[in-house]
Formats: structure tokens, sequence, C-alpha cells
């Protein structure tokens, strides 16, 4: 999962086996398996309020997972990320509308939704690059929301789209803690699916094509049909977040989903760090929280109450301020500063990594 | 008549804000996202001086244009400056970030209401008979004139002025110019401070002829397609395409659908660039440059 | 993976403050205090907390302070429910306000239902379950309401027009306002009137006169305008700068009053349900008072839907005495009848059916050259 320093000294894997597993050393497994105790056990310990948080990252963390990979991994930019969980939530509440379809059909459906419309997003990026590729994801995303918008107008929804929460055998999801597990589940599952698309010949080819496409072409990679691909898999996978949103919220309408949406996911890279799955989960788990760290900070000084009417106003001239500082200082992200800690303790007492040799 | 008055304005409007994202994108190949949010600062520093020079309309205006063109070269030294070198999304989100940023400040400062600098410099606005029977009132007919003085003057400059030939040399070639002994700092901060202007100018004009909103940001963004339509590096690029953003818009308010207007600009913007990526002015060499 | 444990238990071991301890009247409000729809929802809230203020410092109510918890939802509905979540389990407040957009509504009203806590509407619009027959638990205190304001206005039109009305119609892109466009135009036909095609305007607007030359152009010579304020006073402006003579009849917002000094035109009417400052009623001497001790931001004028919001959650809470629960407060709000020393046409009355009030009274105001006049005193329109 994390590059950079080494755990172990050397590379010790006789078999394919061992290359494929997960962890490699004991302390990893250790603690994995002390981070999955604490996540299985956290929701009998917290109150309400810090399980909806903790959905609320859970579903950004799955929403950063995919932009991560297109971005960060096959180096193409997207701006327009908010219509893609758009597309998703909204097909999930038309289909519950119009033909009352349960979730296992709608979730399914949001993926397909999502795919084409990756198709559509990824056209431009087989003619541009850069700039003008982020110019382009911009402008759909604009059109799909317009779209969203017409459909709750024209079909009478003007205060948005109530969805039931989804059943499964007859129970209904409207618990915390089941909501938790659920969208544990649905994270874990997108964080393996992109480890293993990662360690594949998709990534691989992905990879190359960020770090140098006229090189990648020439070894042979098909770049039109390995970008498709990345936005294709990456809209999927947003749109399904966004089905799940909406189910969460039992309420879909197109005021969710601004610009400042796709901000907030690019953000989450950004901070995070750029080329690491890592990295979208903190940057997932800070913008997340970074509102109600405001709030709480806020909440400290005197006479609190009167800063109710500019705490948003505080929140977005702090999030920009933090974004500004993370991309000026630190343009490797929280993963950045999480393998500077980790080397520190790793190296410690020494300072630096010997200069030849000894693993990579 | 009437449909070509509205249409003029409409483009004048988009052609100033326009002119703002070719300056800085042609002299440093950076995109300005935060370009209507300066816009929006612009008005409210008109705001403010409004209050300082209450009764001297003349200094508030003056004052205000200074203000935004120190706003602009601030940003730049501060910040940007910081980003040059950097991969090109690393500055443009930079431009994000700062406009979120400046968004948050200007509630802060000012609040979330509606805001009249017209009322407050003690301007009235009456309308203004077009011959031919349009009418079009006194503010937008300024703005239309202002549009036409700076893009003349913008021209001017870039051709004949000694800082315009700088600035056009270091679009072209960063490196070869400052061989040449060209200060490119300099040059990205004019540019910077200019595009700033021209935005404030905009922002400033607007406000005074139909009131100050927080939503200004948002026409701002409206006013990108334009640029790019008339290719981001193109000064007659960007007068062209608000001209073609701006008939579209207008003209699927009269005979298609008023609620299509928002999302018009976008649409010509995808055709664009799926049909010529780089404008119909734009040099074709900037679609690889990453 | 390690740092992310650490934030976690770092969180669950409380970096927020806990909540407060039960000895006053907890009351949440979830607003949109920031975002573009704010102008019309937080001078309310403002308001509200002025009157709270005022309330505590003259002994509470019962003899206990009330605690307000605002929150800023920036009209977002995750945001607001994600506020109404934690006013409802960590702040446990025993009555919930929503003073934001209606896209805010359908989370925050099933977060109050599945918590029991009763909610009101105040400053925003009244939804469906409000109306008779009410939704248990279910209020609202705002001054417009949809479908009556249209008839209301309409009629006044119908009254006051001295020859055949053809009339235009000028909505904002929200869903709400079109809805509203489309019923008075259903209605202006039954009325005698010929309904003209709908105007619908996207908020963010660089230049309403595209929108105006259609109005003008189809010949309109009265114009009815159900929309946020802005889009009303800009549409009318542009009319006029094209120089259109007709007559403008629009619903009177917060900033009706500071807007119809600043334009001075005689031929723009507002319709409304509040009284409008320039009447001088003891109470509206009281709130301008009260405002500039407490220095509130907005100008006194726009106070008044707080108030009334203040002075009926004051009635409920009364009513719903020491200890209270939320049960006990939303059984108080189900037969409720304030004074609202005539800031409205008549008390603010709520039966076991009728959350929203019994009567609903407008009034219509102009400018009349030197001062705001009143054109039609009260009339009202029974609530079934």
């Amino acid at each position: 999962m994390s590059r950079g320093m080494p755990r172990a000294s050397g590379y010790f894997r006789t078999s394919y086996t061992q290359d494929l597993a997960l962890t490699q050393t004991r302390l990893e497994r250790v603690s994995l398996l002390a981070f999955a105790v604490t996540l299985a056990a956290f929701p009998f310990l917290a109150t309400a309020f810090y399980l909806d948080l903790a959905c609320q990252v859970f579903l950004a963390a799955i929403g950063a997972l995919s932009l991560m990979l297109l971005t960060g991994y096959a180096g193409q930019i997207s701006l327009g990320h908010a219509g893609l969980l758009a597309a998703g939530a909204f097909t999930a509440g038309i289909l519950f509308h119009e033909f009352n379809a349960p979730f296992w059909v709608t979730l399914p459906a949001a993926a397909v939704v999502g795919a084409l419309l990756g198709i559509v997003f990824g056209l431009p990026s087989l003619r541009l690059r850069g700039l003008y590729l982020a110019v382009s994801t911009l402008a759909l995303h604009f059109v799909v929301v317009y779209l969203g918008g017409e459909y709750e107008t024209k079909r009478g929804y003007s205060t948005g789209i109530v969805i039931d929460p989804p059943t499964i055998g007859g129970y209904a999801i409207t618990n915390g803690r089941a909501w938790y597990f659920v969208l544990l589940i649905a994270a874990a599952a997108a964080l393996l699916v992109c480890i293993n698309l990662l360690r594949s010949r998709t990534g691989r080819a992905w990879r190359a094509i960020r770090a140098h496409e006229t090189v990648a072409e020439a070894l042979g990679i098909h770049i039109p049909a390995y970008k498709l691909l990345a936005f294709v898999i990456s809209s999927a996978m947003a749109a399904v977040a966004g089905a799940l949103f909406a189910y969460y919220r039992h309420f879909v309408s197109v005021e969710a989903f601004s610009l400042f949406l796709s901000i907030q996911y690019v953000a989450m890279i950004i901070v995070g760090g750029m080329g690491s799955l890592l990295g979208a989960l903190l940057g997932a788990v800070f913008v997340t929280l970074f509102p109600y760290l405001i709030e709480a900070a806020l909440q400290k000084l005197p006479d609190a109450q009167s800063y109710a009417g500019v705490l948003f106003a505080v929140n977005y001239a702090a999030f920009g301020g933090v974004m500004i500082l993370f991309l000026v200082f630190e343009p490797l992200g929280l993963v950045g500063i999480w393998h500077r800690v980790q080397s520190y303790f790793l190296l410690w007492p020494f300072k630096h990594r010997p200069v030849a040799g000894a693993g990579k | 008549m009437q449909l070509v008055v509205n249409i003029v304005v409409l483009s004048a409007i988009y052609a100033l804000i326009a002119c703002g994202y070719v300056l800085i994108y042609r002299v440093s190949r950076v995109l300005n996202l935060a370009h209507g949010e300066l816009m929006m600062l612009g008005a409210y520093l008109l705001l403010a001086t409004a209050a300082s020079f209450a009764g001297n309309p003349a200094a508030a205006i003056a004052a205000a244009v200074v203000l935004s063109l120190a706003v602009g070269i601030l940003v730049y030294v501060l910040l940007m400056r910081k980003m040059t070198g950097e991969m090109v999304l690393a500055a443009v989100l930079t431009t994000v970030a700062l406009g979120t940023l400046l968004r948050g400040l200007v509630v802060l400062i000012w609040s979330a209401q509606q805001q009249y600098p017209g009322q407050a410099l003690g301007f009235a606005n009456p309308a203004i008979a077009v011959p031919g029977g349009g009418r079009v009132s006194t503010f937008a007919a300024i703005l239309v004139v202002t549009t036409a003085l700076v893009y003349a003057g913008l021209f001017v400059f870039l051709r004949f002025g000694r800082w315009g030939v700088r600035m056009r040399a270091a679009g072209q070639n960063p490196l070869l110019a400052a061989q040449r002994g060209i200060n490119l700092h300099a040059v990205y901060a004019l540019a910077w401070g200019l595009s700033t202007l021209t935005g404030s100018l905009a922002g400033m004009l607007i406000a005074l002829d139909s009131g100050l909103t927080s939503s200004m940001t948002i026409i701002g963004l409206k006013a990108f397609p334009a640029a790019l339509v008339g290719g981001l590096d193109s000064l007659v690029g960007a007068l062209i395409g608000a001209l073609i953003i701006g008939a579209a818009e207008v003209l699927s308010i009269q005979y298609i659908d008023p609620l299509l207007s928002d999302v018009v600009p976008f649409l010509v913007l995808i055709a664009m660039l799926i049909v010529r990526p780089w404008g119909l002015f734009g040099t074709h060499e900037e679609l690889d440059r990453v | 993976m390690r740092s992310l444990f650490v934030v976690a238990a770092a969180l669950a071991t409380g970096a927020f403050s806990p909540a407060l301890a039960q000895d006053a009247y907890v009351v949440g409000i979830t607003a949109a205090l920031t975002g573009p729809p704010a102008g019309t929802y937080a001078p309310a809230v403002d308001s509200l907390r002025i009157y709270i203020d005022r309330v505590n410092a003259a002994g509470g109510i019962n003899g206990k302070k009330v605690n307000l918890v605002i929150q800023d939802d920036s009209a977002e509905p995750s945001k607001a429910a994600a506020n109404a979540k934690k006013l409802l389990t960590q702040d446990n407040v025993m009555l919930l306000i929503d003073a934001s957009l209606s896209s805010t509504y359908a989370p925050v009203v099933a977060e109050a239902k599945s918590a029991g806590v009763p909610l009101v509407f105040a400053s925003s619009v009244c939804p469906k379950d409000v109306y008779p027959p009410a939704s248990e638990s279910q209020f609202c205190t705002t001054a417009f309401a949809s479908t009556y304001d249209s008839r209301a206005a309409l009629a006044f039109v119908k009254e006051t027009a001295k020859e055949p009305v053809k009339i235009g119609f000028a909505a904002m892109a929200i869903p709400l306002s079109r809805g509203e466009m489309e019923f008075a135009a259903k209605q202006a036909p039954e009325l005698g009137m010929t309904a003209l095609a709908i105007e619908v305007i996207p908020p963010p607007t660089a230049d309403y006169t595209p929108f105006a030359t259609k109005l003008k152009d189809g010949g309109a010579n009265w114009v009815f305008s159900w929309a946020p304020w802005v889009t009303q006073v800009r549409t009318f402006e542009a009319l006029r700068r094209l120089d259109w003579n007709g007559d403008y009849i629009a619903w009177a917002h917060l900033e009706a009053e500071g807007e119809l000094k600043r334009i001075k035109d005689s031929r723009l009417y507002v319709v409304g349900s509040n009284a409008l400052f320039e009447d001088n009623l003891p109470i509206q001497k009281e709130i301008a008072e009260a405002t500039k001790k407490a220095g509130g931001k907005y100008p006194p004028e726009q106070m008044t839907e707080g108030w009334i919001a203040g002075m009926v959650i004051e009635a409920a809470l009364k009513g719903a005495g020491w200890p209270a629960t939320p049960a006990k407060i939303q059984a108080s709000m189900q037969n409720l009848n304030v004074d609202l020393k005539g800031l409205r046409g008549g008390p603010m009355e709520w039966t076991k059916d009728n959350h929203f009030r019994t009567k609903q009274y407008y009034r219509v105001y102009r400018w009349d050259g030197s001062k705001i006049a009143l054109v039609k005193n009260w009339f009202a329109y029974d609530v079934k």
C-alpha cells in the first residue's frame, strides 16, 4: 500500500503468493488487525453524531479513491467529479421513483450509468491534456447538474427526491450502526478493488501514461483504451458512491452537487497526496472533518453564538487557506508528512537513508 | 433592435471579463479560475471606497481602480510566484483555492447581503434610447464603451508599449525572454495586476448597473468559455468568443428556453473543445503543454 | 493507517465540546446563514436570537433560560442533515427550527421525526405538511404561503386594474418559484385576465434585460413575480429601463421596505403578510430599540419574521411548562393562539389540524411619491 521507506530491510518474498499478499511483515499484519478491531468497535463506543461523521468519511473515501485512480495514477485531470456523483444519485432516485426499483438493481444501474458518463467525460481526454481536459470536465459537470435540475422540476420534485431506505430481506437499513458497517464494507471493497487494479497491467499502464505519454505509447500501451478505461472505472465507482450517498441521506437534490463539491474532492487528493491510495483516504478524512474542526474551534471562543452567522464564511476562507498552504509548502500532501514521520522513527538515530544498496 | 442591444451589452460584459483570463494565460500559461472572485472583490472595493470618499465619486472610483491593480500584483507576489515552475495543475488549483478563500473573506468583511454601490455613490441609472428603437441603461452603455477602450488600450500596449512587448515575449518563450534580460517576475506581476484591474472594472460596472451580490462569481465563470472559444491566448479571440457566447445566450433566451441560458456557454465550450480545442484564434501548440 | 486510528481516537475522546446540562429549554436551529439565499434567512435568525436574549435577560420562560443553538447549513441538504443529527443527538434539543432553503427539508424532517422532536419552519417556505390536515410534528410561522399568495396578488390586480389585464410572470429557476407561477398562470384566466408566458430566470444572470424584453414584447401591462427578492427587483428594474409603463406586483420579502424607498416607483406594489415599519406600531419601536441595543447586523425592518417566530416559540414553551420534554412542547403547540400585536393582520393560531394558521392575512403597499403607503388593508383567506 505505501511505497518508499520499507518496513523491513531487503526483499524476502520467495513465491508469487507472498508477493500478492496485502501485508508483508508481522508488524503490518498486527497493525492491520488492530485497525480493523478499532473500526469494528467504533460504532459501539461513539454517539450518533460521530457515527454520522464516520459514514460521511466512508462515502467521501470511495469518491476520493475513484478520483485518485483517475488523476493521481492515470494523470487525467477531472474537475467534474460532483457531476458523476450526481449522476449516480439521480439514477438511484429516478429508478426508485419511476420503477420502484430495489437497491440491488439501482446500485449496479448507477455503476452502468456512471460508466457510460465516464466515456462521455473521457472522450475529450483522447484529444486534450492538462488544462483543456480539466476545463472540458468542468463544462460537463455543469451540463449534468443542469439535466438533474430539469428532471427535478419537470417531474415535480421541487424540494428534491425522497428515497426509501434500502431493504435487505425485509429489514430496512435505517440504524446508524447498520449504515456504518454497510459503508465500511463498501469503502473496504472499493479500496481492495483499487489496490488490485493498481497492481495489475492496467495500473502499470496508467502509471506509464501519467509519467510520460509518448514513451508509454512507444512501449506499446494502447493509450486511448487505457485513458477511457480510467475514466470508465473511476466514474462507475463515483456513481456508486453517489447512489450510496442518496440512500444514506434518503434524499437527492441537485443543490448538493455544486462546483464546490468537485473542488473538495480535488482537494482531498491534493491534500492527501497524489499518487497514493493512502493519500486518498487521509485526504477524505481531512476534508470531511475539516468544517467540524473549525466549528469546534470557534465554539471555544467567547460569544460563540454570534459567530454562527459567519461560520461558513470562515470555513470557506480556512479551506481555501489550507489548500493553498498544502499546494505551496507540502506538495506531497499528508502522505508526504506521514512518510517523513515514518522515516524519522525508522531511521532514528540516523537522519538520512543510506546512500547505496540497502533496499528501496 | 432591442435584441441587438441586449447581445452587445452581454457580449461586452463577457469580453471585459474574458480579457483578464487571456492576459494571464498568454503571459504565464496559468488559468486563473479565481477571476470571478477577484472581479467581485473589485466591486466590493468600490463599495468600501464609496464609504470612505463619500461625496466624491470620481475619487472613489479612482481609488478602487488603483486598489484592484495593487491587489492583482499582491496576489502574484505573495502567492502565485511560489507556484512558478510547479505543475500547471497545481497552479490552477492554487487559483481555485484562492477563489474560495476570497469568497469567504468577502462575506466575513461585508456580509452576504445585496449591496448597491451605485446608490452609495449617488449615481442614477436612467435608460438611454438607442437609435433604431432599443433602450439601454446608462451604465450598460458605459460598460460597452469601457470594454472598447480597454481592448483598444491593451492592443496598443501589447503592440507598442515597452512592457507590452516584454509581456508578449515572456508569453512566447519564457526562457529566451529571461535570458534577454526581461524580469519575468515583474512581467507576470504586471499581467496579474492588469487582469485584476480589467476584471474589477467589469465587476464595478455590473454592480453599478444592477447591484452587487456574492453570486457575481458565477458570471465570471460563465465568461470563461468566451475566452476559451476564442483562444485562451488571443485578445481578438476573447472579443469574438464573447460575442458568440453572448449572442448564443440571448438568442436562446428569446427563442428556445430561458433556462438554457445558464448552460449554453458550457455547451458552446464543449462543442468548441470537440471541434477545435485551441479556440478560433489560439495558437495550436498550446494543446501539448501540460 | 495508524494515523487514522490516532485521529479516530482523539475524536472519540471528545475534541468537541460536550452537551450542556439540561437546566434550560434547548432549542436548535439549522439555517442558511451563508450561501446565496442567506439574505432571506440570516436576518430572521439574528432577530430570533435577539428576541430570545431579551427573554432570557427578563428572567426566561417559567423561570428557566432558553438556550438557542444555531448551526449554519449554507442551504445544503447534507449539511442540514448533519446539523439536525448533531442538534438532536448531541445537544438534545427539545425543539428544532429549520430556517433554510426547501431542499433541506426532507432530511431534517426525517431526523426530527425519528427523534420525536417537533419541527418549526421559520422564515422558510411552509411545506405541505403544515396545512390541514397537518402532520403532528411540523409547524410553520413563515409569512409566505404558496398558492394563497398568488390568489391574494391576483385578486388585488383584478380589483385595481382599470383596463383588461394582460399579466406576465417572472419566476426564478428554482422549482418552488416556477411551481407558484404556474399555479398563478392557471388562476389568472379564471379571473378574466390574459395570462402570458412565464419567464424563468436562472439565478446568476448578468443581465436581466433579455428576460424583460420578452415580457415587454409579450404586451404585458401587469407583471407578477413570486421569487427571491433579487429576481423580483432586477426584473422590475430591467423592465423600467426598457421604458415599460406597466404595474408590477411582487412578494414583500424582508428587503422590500428598504428597497421600496430606494426605487421610489409608485407602480411597484408589494404584497405581504407582515406590517411594514412605516406603520410605526409600538411593537415595531420595541424591535428597533432591541436591535440597536443588541448591535444587530441587519436593519430593524428586516427583523419582523424572526421576532414573530420568537413570540410563537415563547408562547409554546410557556405552555409546555417545566420540566419540559419534546412531547409536551409539541402538545402545547397543537393549540396555540399568539397575539402578534399588529405585526400580522391577526393572531397566529394553530390547531390540531392546522399548523400553518387558521387565517392568512395580506396587505399591499407601494411608494406613493413621498413615503410608503398602504394600498389595501388586511384581507384574509381561511386556510382549509
